[in-house]
C-alpha cells in the first residue's frame, strides 16, 4: 500500500518510493538521505506540526506539507 | 605560497570541532567574496609548514541550490584546495557518504576523510573496519572523536603528506545503471569536442546536467548552443519516462544503493537499536503542549541566568568607566579636548561596552543550548506558531538572538536557507527589544512606576515581539511573496557541549558588538558630544542639539512628548542607550527627570524607544546582509510603527484620565 508520509501513524515504517513536489524541495530531501529506496520510521506525529521521522540513524522533523509529498510503501 | 586545506562535510558533523582543533586560536572569520557567507579561515602548522585551513559552509549535498551549497561547490571545483578533508560522522555514515561521492564524482584526488564520532558509532553498534573502507574507497580514512581530541594527530600527519604529494589515492567514484550511463556517455561524448573539458571533469558535468542543474545548465548552453542541449534534454525525459520518476531522484537512488554496497564491505551492524534515549526525550520535547512549556522553560531560566550575572557585572563596568573619566579629566587642560574624551568618547563608548558581560553571556547560553541539541528541538516546537505568521520556525533562533542584540541576531539569519524566510527575518528582527533597550525600559519602568515594575516593563517587551509578528505577517502576505519554504531540520544527537567550542563561538559572535562600540559608537558618541555642546553647553537652549529638537517637537506633541524627546530619540539612533544618557544631560538628575515626565510620557517613551529606528549598527548590518533598500525599508516602516503606537497610546492614555 503506498501512502504519503504524513498518513503513517508513529512506530510505522516503511520503503519511500518516490517523492513528488518541485525540485528544490525534492532535492533538499535527497540530500538529507530521504531517497527512494530508504526505510524511514516514524518517531512522532502530532495533528499539526512537523513530523519527527528517523532515517538512516538520523533524525529528522519534516512539515506536514513536505511529508505530504513523500509516498512511502507501508511495511 | 601556503596550501590550502578545505574542510567540507554535512551540518553537524563536528567540522567546527575539528576545525578549532587544527587551527587553534589563529582563525579568522570574513564573508565570502560577494555573498554573505560566512568565511573561516585558520593557519595550521604541522612539522614546520604552515597550512591556510578553510572551513566550507556544512552541507548535505554540492546540488547549488543555496548560496552555502555554492560557494562550498565553486571552492572545491575550482581546484582552490590543495587538500579536501571531507568530515564525515560515522553515526550516519550512508547520509554523509552522499556528499563524499558528490566530492569524489567532480574527480578530485586530493580527499581525505575524517571519520569522525567514531566512539559515539560503536556505543550505536555500528562497527567500521576502517583499513577496508580505506581500500573500498580508494581515499585515506582517518578514524577520529574531535570532541576527546583523538585521532587529530594522525589527521595532520595525512594533510601534511597528500599536501606534499607524497600520499596518492584512486577514488571511487559511484556507477548507476546501464541505462543512466549511456545517458552520461553519450552527453561526455557531445561535451568532448567542447573547451569544458579543459577545466571540468566531463562525467561530473554530464551528471548535473541530467540532475537539471541550473548552474550547469547555463554553462553548457553557453558552449554548446540551444538546439544540441535541447536534444539531450528530450533524451533526458525520455529516460524519466521510463522510470517514471524525475532524473534527480533516479541519480539519488541510485548513488544511494551503490553506497549501500559499498558500506556492506567495511560497516557492521552488531546490535538492533530499540527506542533510544534521544527518541524518548523529543518525543517530549517536542511535542506541541509539553514541548512548548519546556521551551518557554528553557528560554526563561536562559535569561533569568544571563540577567542574574550579567547584570551586576554590567554595573561594575559601568562605575569603572565612569571612575576612569573622573580620574582622567584633572589630567587634560584643554577644555574642549576633556569634553570629548571625557564626557563624549569614555561616557558615550563606556555606556554601550558595559552591556558586553550581558550580550557574551546571552550568546554563551545560546551557544550551550545549540550545541546541546536543543535548538533544532525548539526550531520545531516553534514551526507550529511562527508558521501562522509567515516565518519558519527556524527563525526563532535568530529572534531569540535579537534580545541580546539586534546586530549579531540580523547576522544569525544566514542560517536560514531560504531567501524569503531571510528577508522577513531580518527586517522584523529589530523589532526584537535588545539589551541596550532594556537598560532604557528599565530605567522608566524602576523610575515612575515604582509599584508596576514588572508589569510595565514586560507589556513593553510584549507589545514589540507581537507587533514583530504582525509585521512579519504583513510582509509575508503582501510585500515579500512567494513559496513557503518546506520545512526540514535534523534532529542532532543529544551532546554535552565542549565549553572550547562555546566560548569560542560566543566570542566570535559578541565581537560584533565590541567592534559596533569600538567604530560606530565612538563616531556617534563624539557627534553626540559635538552638537550638545556647541554653540553653548546644552542646557541653556542654544545648542545644536536642542534646535534640532525643537524643529522635531510639533512631531513629538503628538505624542504627548517635547524636544527634550526629540534629542533623546536622535541621539538614541547611534546606540539606545542613550536616549536616557542624553535625558541625564539635559536635566541633570534623575529626580529631575522624574520630576518633569507623567508616568503615561514615560510609558509612551519607553514605547518609541523600543520600536522606532533600530541603533545605526542593526541598519548596517541590514544593509551589509541584503540592501539599501531593505534597510531603508526597516528604517521607514518602524518609524512609522513607533509614531502609530506612541499617538495611540498617548490619546487613548489621556482620554482615560492617566
Amino acid at each position: 500500500m503506498i501512502v504519503p508520509l504524513n498518513a503513517l501513524r508513529p512506530g510505522d515504517r516503511g520503503i519511500v518510493v518516490n517523492i513528488l513536489g518541485g525540485p528544490t524541495a525534492r532535492q533538499r530531501l535527497v540530500g538529507m538521505g530521504l531517497t527512494p529506496g530508504a526505510t524511514v520510521q516514524i518517531i512522532e506525529s502530532h495533528q499539526y506540526g512537523p513530523i519527527i521521522i528517523s532515517v538512516g540513524g538520523v533524525r529528522f522533523a519534516i512539515g506536514r506539507g513536505m511529508a505530504a509529498k513523500v509516498m512511502i510503501r507501508k511495511l | 605560497m601556503m596550501k590550502v586545506i578545505a574542510l567540507a562535510g554535512n551540518p553537524n558533523v563536528g567540522k567546527t570541532t575539528i576545525f578549532n582543533a587544527l587551527t587553534g586560536m589563529r582563525q579568522h572569520v570574513g564573508n565570502w567574496p560577494g555573498v554573505t557567507v560566512e568565511k573561516k579561515e585558520g593557519i595550521l602548522e604541522y612539522r614546520g609548514q604552515k597550512f591556510l585551513v578553510v572551513d566550507l559552509p556544512g552541507t548535505y549535498s554540492l546540488t547549488a541550490h543555496s548560496i552555502d551549497e555554492l560557494v562550498a561547490r565553486d571552492f572545491l571545483l575550482k581546484g582552490s584546495a590543495d587538500v579536501v578533508v571531507n568530515v564525515i560522522d560515522a553515526t550516519a555514515l550512508m547520509r554523509n557518504l552522499f556528499l563524499t561521492m558528490e566530492i569524489l564524482e567532480m574527480g578530485l584526488n586530493n580527499v581525505i576523510i575524517a571519520l569522525n564520532k567514531i566512539d559515539l558509532a560503536e556505543k550505536h553498534g555500528i562497527e567500521i573496519n576502517v583499513k577496508r573502507m580505506e581500500e573500498v574507497l580508494g581515499v585515506p580514512v582517518v578514524a577520529m572523536s574531535a570532541k576527546e581530541g583523538a585521532g587529530l594527530d594522525e589527521l595532520k600527519e595525512k594533510i601534511h603528506l597528500m599536501a606534499n604529494g607524497m600520499l596518492k589515492e584512486r577514488p571511487v567514484i559511484p556507477r548507476y545503471d546501464p541505462e543512466v550511463e549511456r545517458e552520461i556517455e553519450h552527453i561526455m561524448a557531445v561535451l568532448r569536442d567542447t573547451e569544458l573539458g579543459e577545466e571540468y571533469n566531463l562525467r561530473w558535468l554530464a551528471i548535473k546536467l541530467l540532475q537539471r542543474d541550473d548552474g550547469v545548465i547555463k554553462l553548457i548552453l553557453r558552449h554548446l548552443g540551444s538546439a544540441k542541449l535541447d536534444e539531450i534534454m528530450g533524451h533526458i525525459a525520455e529516460v524519466e519516462e521510463r522510470y517514471k520518476r524525475a532524473m534527480d531522484l533516479i541519480i539519488a537512488s541510485q548513488k544511494y544503493e551503490f553506497i549501500d554496497r559499498l558500506m556492506h564491505r567495511f560497516v557492521r551492524y552488531t546490535k538492533v537499536e530499540g527506542e533510544s534515549f534521544s527518541d524518548q526525550l523529543d518525543r517530549f520535547l517536542t511535542h506541541p503542549v509539553y514541548g512548548l512549556l519546556i521551551l518557554f522553560g528553557v528560554f526563561y531560566l536562559m535569561f533569568k541566568f544571563v540577567f542574574a550575572v550579567g547584570l551586576p557585572l554590567q554595573g561594575y563596568l559601568d562605575d569603572a568607566f565612569a571612575a576612569f573619566g573622573e580620574w582622567l579629566a584633572p589630567h587634560i587642560a584643554n577644555e574642549a579636548l576633556r569634553g570629548l574624551l571625557v564626557d563624549g568618547i569614555i561616557a558615550g563608548v563606556g555606556s554601550v561596552l558595559s552591556f558586553f558581560p550581558l550580550v557574551f553571556l546571552l550568546f554563551l547560553a545560546l551557544s550551550v543550548l545549540e550545541d546541546v541539541g536543543y535548538m533544532a528541538r525548539a526550531a520545531v516546537v516553534m514551526e507550529r506558531i511562527m508558521r501562522k505568521f509567515g516565518l519558519p520556525g527556524k527563525s526563532f533562533i535568530p529572534l531569540v538572538l535579537a534580545f541580546g542584540c539586534n546586530v549579531p541576531a540580523v547576522m544569525a539569519t544566514r542560517t536560514l536557507d531560504d531567501e524569503r524566510d531571510r528577508l522577513l527575518t531580518m527586517l522584523v528582527n529589530p523589532l526584537i527589544p535588545c539589551s541596550a533597550r532594556l537598560s532604557v525600559i528599565s530605567f522608566l519602568a524602576g523610575a515612575f512606576f515604582a509599584s508596576h515594575q514588572a508589569l510595565v516593563a514586560v507589556s513593553i517587551y510584549a507589545t514589540a515581539v507581537l507587533l514583530a509578528l504582525l509585521v512579519a505577517w504583513l510582509l509575508s502576505r503582501f510585500v515579500i511573496r512567494g513559496e513557503e519554504s518546506p520545512f526540514i531540520i535534523e534532529l542532532p544527537e543529544y551532546l554535552i557541549p565542549s565549553w572550547k567550542t562555546v566560548t569560542l563561538h560566543s566570542w566570535e559572535r559578541s565581537k560584533e558588538f565590541i567592534k559596533k562600540a569600538g567604530t560606530i559608537i565612538l563616531l556617534g558618541s563624539m557627534a553626540i558630544w559635538y552638537l550638545s555642546s556647541y554653540p553653548v553647553q546644552m542646557g541653556t537652549g542654544g545648542s545644536y542639539a536642542e534646535r534640532l529638537g525643537m524643529f522635531f517637537e510639533p512631531y513629538m506633541r503628538l505624542m504627548g512628548l517635547d524636544w527634550k524627546a526629540a534629542v533623546s530619540l536622535l541621539f538614541g539612533i547611534i546606540a539606545k542607550e542613550n536616549v536616557i544618557s542624553t535625558y541625564g544631560i539635559i536635566y541633570g538628575s534623575e529626580e529631575a527627570i522624574v520630576g518633569a515626565m507623567t508616568p503615561l510620557q514615560a510609558y509612551v517613551l519607553g514605547m518609541v524607544t523600543t520600536l522606532y529606528i533600530p541603533c545605526i549598527a542593526t541598519i548596517g548590518a541590514v544593509r551589509a546582509e541584503s540592501n539599501w533598500k531593505w534597510a531603508a525599508f526597516t528604517v521607514v516602516y518602524m518609524i512609522g510603527l513607533a509614531s502609530l503606537v506612541g499617538i495611540l497610546i498617548w490619546n487613548v492614555g489621556t482620554a482615560l484620565g492617566y
